[in-house]
């Protein structure tokens, strides 16, 4: 079976905009310490690919243990303008946290 | 003692009766209803080309039939931003609704202010250039000024000033949606307006409560294996106990389905949220990192330690225009050779765009990669491949030839093929699109009306 980041996390996305944040919330501590060394801004974004056409910004919440990734123009416009299916973006922390681990 | 702020509503369409047990219950000294997502001003816009008297959403006259008289009984004010475009207008409606039902001594507060629509030139010749956050481009650079919605997110000043002058309900337009939940904490608290950490404390509340379900373990990845499908038809909605000092208990209603834990909370905590640190609002920049979350068991989380910074100068302005229109198609191709087949149906179409004016064109394969896009494998040899086409022009009509056209491929086409007869019968949907920009509070005034019944 293959090592997904969804076993050591959850999380869930939100949308403003062409603009969607995607948290990443720790199952444990030690997982909050191996996210917050290794799940990068740089690999979100090579990760999520056609997804995400603009920066993506990590935030780090030690207190929640908890990452959230903003990323632009991550809607192919936004809920309003989007093409997409899930113009919302509803679907982007299962996209994210499908990541292999 | 504890403040008990309950949500019954987190989007146009939500389940606002689940008001109706908080209230019978006493469990709650207000309820808020949210109902406006960055969307839905152009929906009621809409109702309201239809109808003049339109403009506020549905849901406010089930508030004011089935909840109103309820609350009024047990004097629970109750406060909606559900007046969406007609404030006014829904505040009329409320009151015929009253009058019908025998209600009296009734006070109707409508706040007003938000709908800059008018006042856009108004605004730009005061000195605010109305530069877009997204693109950095002034309002005036635009080439299409065809606004046909411009609402700035109000504060909750003006629903407090309603709620000390004996409001039973308050409606209002557009107000940032936490700042509806702080206004009965700083009403019933009087906190003062740069008593920053309470304020925020209050945003921390009204940020969780403000999506109803999604605190419950509605919209949920850690709750999956914890909650059944039956128990989600009809989750009890979440209630803040808040105490003085702004520090609070997050739960729901009791004797209903949902679970309040460490999890729901964390995850609604951090939902469209940007810079966890500096949680911008019309009243205070909340700062969530600061907070702790301590489980109490039973559906309760504590919530303390939020700390809050000074309110920004500027509020957000968030413009709608139309900006075209968009169709949808869907395939469905058999194997053998499916992938060879759908690039065949994919030139012939590409002859079809390039013969009109179609502005921007998708493919995507249900199933396979139309949520996760290039996140996902694609199969070598499908049994069946779903096609997703979407394509969009200024004008609906040019949709209405484009999809005449690719039908009349039907018998030249690729063989194994079969469309969707609803999305063809399907009507072009309109392109809405937002210009989200800053203006200064100086420049915006409210107005609260009172209606008495």
């Amino acid at each position: 079976m293959t090592r997904r980041l969804y076993d050591i996390a959850f999380g869930r996305e939100g949308d403003k905009g062409n603009i969607a944040n995607i948290s990443v919330i720790a199952r444990s501590s030690e997982a909050y310490q191996d996210i917050k060394a290794n799940l990068t801004a740089e690999r979100v974004k090579s990760h999520l690919g056609d997804l995400v056409q603009g920066e993506v910004i990590r935030y780090e919440v030690d207190n929640i243990e908890a990452l959230n990734f903003v990323c632009h123009d991550a809607l192919d416009g936004g809920g309003t303008r989007s093409l997409r299916i899930d113009g919302l973006g509803k679907s982007l922390a299962g996209a994210l946290l499908y990541m292999e681990w | 003692m504890t403040y008990r702020i309950g949500s019954a509503e987190g989007f146009y369409g939500d389940n606002v009766l689940s008001a109706l047990p908080m209230i019978i219950g006493e469990h709650v000294d207000a309820v808020c209803f949210e109902a406006l997502a960055e969307l839905t001003l152009s929906i009621l816009q809409k109702d309201r080309m239809r109808d003049p008297s339109r403009g506020f959403t549905f849901d406010i006259e089930v508030i004011a039939s089935k909840i109103l008289p309820e609350a009024f009984n047990r004097k629970i004010p109750l406060i909606t931003n559900g007046g969406g475009l007609n404030p006014i207008g829904a505040g009329e409606r409320v009151k015929a609704i009253a009058e019908n039902l025998g209600l009296t001594d009734l006070k109707i507060a409508v706040i007003t202010g938000d709908d800059q629509l008018s006042r856009l030139s108004e605004l730009q010749a005061q000195g605010e250039p109305l530069i877009n956050m997204d693109t950095g481009t002034p309002l005036a650079d635009e080439a299409n000024q065809n606004w046909a919605v411009a609402n700035v997110y109000l504060g909750a000043q003006p629903i407090v000033e309603a709620l000390k002058n004996g409001a039973d309900i308050v409606i209002t337009g557009r107000v940032a949606d936490p700042c509806i939940y702080l206004a009965p904490l700083i009403a019933h608290y009087n906190w003062a307006w740069d008593d920053w950490d309470k304020l925020a404390s209050g945003i921390v509340a009204g940020h969780l409560l403000e999506c109803t379900g999604q605190v419950v373990g509605g919209n949920s990845l850690a709750m999956i294996d914890k909650i059944e499908g039956h128990q989600m038809h009809n989750m009890g909605y979440p209630i803040a106990h808040v105490e003085a000092d702004g520090n609070f208990v997050l739960t729901k209603t009791p004797h209903t389905n949902g679970i309040v834990n460490i999890n729901t909370v964390k995850e609604q905590l951090l939902y469209e949220v940007h810079d966890p640190a500096n949680y911008i609002t019309p009243d205070v920049i909340a700062n969530f990192t600061t907070l702790s979350l301590e489980d109490l068991g039973q559906n309760q989380v504590k919530i303390i330690g939020v700390t809050g910074k000074p309110r920004p100068e500027k509020l957000k302005l968030n413009l709608n225009r139309l900006e075209g229109y968009s169709r949808e198609l869907i395939y469905t191709i058999g194997w053998p050779q499916a992938w060879r087949k759908f690039e065949q149906m994919k030139a012939m179409m590409e002859a079809t765009w390039e013969s009109l004016p179609i502005e921007r064109v998708s493919y995507h394969f249900l199933g396979h990669n139309s949520l996760y896009q290039s996140v996902a494998q694609l199969p070598d040899d499908p049994l069946e491949l779903i096609v997703r086409v979407v394509f969009t022009a200024q004008d609906d009509t040019i949709l209405k030839t484009a999809v005449r056209k690719l039908m009349n491929n039907g018998l030249s086409g690729p063989a194994g093929m079969a469309i969707s007869g609803t999305t063809i019968g399907q009507n072009p949907r309109p392109i809405i699109g937002l210009f989200p920009t800053l203006v200064s509070r100086d420049l915006i005034q409210t107005h609260i009306e009172f209606i008495e019944v």
